[in-house]
């Protein structure tokens, strides 16, 4: 008996919190404030907040053309592959106390199942047959590639700071780490902490690929790249995804800096995550889109290779000494 | 790194947009915007002076005849075709053409696009059957024309085809064309005209000779 | 439900694919003057789709040259239905001042289905949102024709 109301306590968090419905409504939500946001900024109304909803569901509508290049089982399952890795990463993101999977290595996890979406999209890039998307394709594997080393040095700066405070060395598990700040107090009143912050901060439009780092999606000049060929559902979810990845990676820095905030209620915790993650969203995303051009992919590695990550490693090195 | 708009940015995200909200705030064109054509029939003279002049090919004139002499002139502009340079209102002796600030030209089918308009007219009348005859086949009744140019290089009038529309008077440089739509007369200054010839030119219907 | 739903949302968020087959960029520009702050086609949902495959709505700018003809025709078909294709200004539906020379391949409606014409040489920006709503709303009708 227990097992079955666990299995189904563990459905419900597959499915409904934090899984795929708080995904959906939270990351389709995030987007369509970003567009109003930008919209704002640039001195226009905007879409409606609602927006991508009723883009998403309007391309459902659509029909899916697979080109005759393509390959037709890979072209159609790595959207899918990919809003799934995303979901389980939102699983293992704690909302501040509440965790729904939780493990030792949690944060090694979401580091390998960030690069699942960029993958998915790679390979269903690859699989359309399309000139546009080998060169998407090969502009995102840059970018995946420039983002990773600060963010490898940003979880490293937060591991050691936490894995010092409690003894164990590097702590690699995010639902210490947010016991530890429930505890402490957000990471983000520590010195050290804040160049890691600002990092984690220029490395979310980065991740996620947005503007001005998308120059593997640019769609006045490689026609959006990957998705070139999709049309209908596939594409989608594809939006979908990026909407998604939008929420988990501003979630996954209120988890590593905000943990202190919780109140210890659970639906008012979700709630004060998604405030929580527009802000950031605001700020990291919708602000950087507003006054900047699409950066050419050699600027967009050199960028991060050099300012964001030294920011990355100044928090390592402060951390290491303790500060 | 420099930012030159990043504190616009900041700064538009607290004040008003500037956007007109146009499906719901009908908004006005400016003021000599050329938009939907709108023709007055019942002052065009179907002189034709705007169907030569048009640059898109947008005006066709059907003619239509009637019983008792008279025929139905029908001119239709295709706004789906037209340039919107106005060169036809300009070159209107009767100002039957004008340009509307409407700019809704939205249709789905093609007859939407279509401005027409149509009156009718006392046919020309087969002058001097007589003359006619007596030229044989030199002047054929209907193109060619029936009065015999001066030797002295200034223009005649062949009132069989003149429709009064004065822009011969409107174009002599010297004002020597006096020109009555209403009396149908044409009158020639012969000491003010200098036989230069532009009459003959601006004429619609090839109906002064010089 | 589900079915309403998208039959809602359809309307709601046309994307715009651009085709120039041979214009003079005056349309083109007026097109790109809709999505700028002043008019902010955005606002009804109207995004320019830089794929033909993600488009619901194909403007046709140009006369239809013979060197764009195959061009448009194969864009035309990449637009997954139901799709609305309008055409912009007075070149493509009719061939304007091109009309009759040795290049020029059009009209448009010789070859596809044109739901709505846009008239003007250019038209206003206004014109141009106008036609694009009467656009997005024969869209939410197709769609709501079909199945």
């Amino acid at each position: 008996m227990t097992i079955v109301i666990e299995a189904l306590q563990y459905l419900g968090y597959v499915l409904i919190f934090p899984g795929f419905l708080f995904c959906f409504l939270a990351g389709m939500l995030l987007c369509g404030i970003d567009r109003k946001l930008v919209a704002k900024m640039q001195k226009r109304v905007g879409p409606p907040v609602l927006q991508p909803f009723y883009d998403f569901f309007k391309l459902c509508g659509k029909e899916t053309i697979v080109p005759a290049a393509a390959e037709r089982i890979t072209f159609m399952l790595s959207p899918l592959v990919g809003l799934a890795a995303l979901v389980v990463i939102q699983l293992f993101i704690p909302v501040f106390g509440f965790t729904a999977f939780s493990g030792i290595g949690d944060i090694i996890v979401i580091l390998y199942l960030l690069l699942v979406p960029a993958l998915a999209m790679i390979l269903g890039g690859a699989a359309s047959g399309s000139p546009y998307a080998g060169v998407g394709l090969s502009r995102e594997m840059v970018t995946i590639i420039s983002c990773e080393l600060p963010l490898v040095l940003v979880l490293l700066a937060v591991a050691k700071t936490v894995g010092s405070a409690i003894g164990t060395g590097l702590c690699f598990s995010l639902s210490e780490i947010a016991e530890y700040q429930l505890v402490n107090g957000s990471l983000i009143t520590k010195i050290s902490m804040l160049p890691a912050a600002a990092a984690m901060l220029l490395i979310i439009p980065g991740e996620t690929g947005n503007h001005p780092f998308d120059a593997a999606e640019a769609e006045t000049e490689i026609c959006e790249g990957m998705l070139a060929e999709y049309s209908g559902a596939p594409l989608g979810v594809f939006k979908l995804s990026h909407a998604v990845k939008m929420l988990s990676l501003t979630s996954l820095f209120v988890a590593l800096f905000l943990g202190g905030l919780g109140t210890g209620i659970m639906a008012l915790d979700a709630l004060l995550l998604f405030v929580l993650c527009a802000l950031i969203t605001a700020a990291s995303i919708s602000f950087v889109h507003a006054f900047t051009a699409r950066l050419k992919i050699e600027q967009i590695f050199k960028y991060y290779w050099t300012v964001v990550s030294l920011l990355a490693l100044i928090s390592l090195v402060l951390a290491w000494y303790g500060l | 790194m420099d930012f030159p708009f990043m504190k616009e940015a900041l700064s538009q995200l607290f004040s008003k947009s500037s956007c007109a909200m146009y499906p719901a705030v009908p908004s006005e064109a400016a003021p000599g915007y050329r938009g939907r054509i709108i023709y007055h029939p019942e002052r065009c003279i179907a002189c034709g002076m705007c169907e030569r002049v048009c640059s898109g090919n947008a005006i066709t004139r059907t003619v239509e005849h009637l019983e008792e002499g008279q025929d139905k002139i029908t001119l239709t502009f295709n706004l789906g075709s037209c340039t919107f340079c106005a060169t036809c209102a300009d070159f209107c002796a009767k100002q039957a053409i004008e340009f509307t600030g409407d700019y809704h030209m939205v249709a789905t089918k093609e007859e939407d696009l279509l401005v027409s308009g149509s009156f009718i007219k006392a046919a020309p009348k087969k002058k001097a059957p007589a003359a006619d005859k007596s030229q044989g086949c030199q002047a054929p009744a209907s193109g060619g024309p029936t009065v015999k140019p001066r030797d002295d290089g200034k223009p005649v009038n062949d009132p069989a085809r003149c429709v009064y529309c004065t822009l011969c008077a409107r174009k002599c440089p010297v004002q020597a064309l006096t020109v009555d739509r209403a009396a149908k007369t044409w009158t020639l200054d012969e000491d003010k005209c200098i036989a230069c010839g532009s009459c003959a030119q601006a004429c619609p219907k090839n109906c002064i000779i010089i | 439900m589900f079915k309403k739903l998208i039959e809602e949302s359809t309307g709601k968020s046309p994307w715009l694919f651009h085709i120039n087959a041979g214009s003079c960029n005056g349309c083109d520009i007026e097109l790109v003057s809709v999505l700028t702050p002043r008019y902010d086609a955005e606002r009804l949902g109207f995004k320019l789709a830089g794929s033909p495959r993600h488009a619901d709505i194909v403007v046709v700018t140009g006369p239809v040259t013979k060197q764009s003809l195959p061009r448009v025709l194969r864009a035309i078909s990449q637009v997954p239905e139901p799709r609305c294709i309008v055409t912009m200004g007075s070149c493509p539906q009719s061939g304007n001042v091109f009309r009759g020379s040795y290049s020029v391949a059009g009209p448009l409606s010789k070859y596809v289905d044109v739901d709505v014409d846009v008239a003007g040489c250019a038209p206003k920006p206004e014109a141009i949102i106008d036609g694009l709503a009467l656009a997005a709303k024969i869209l939410k009708e197709k769609r709501g024709r079909k199945k």
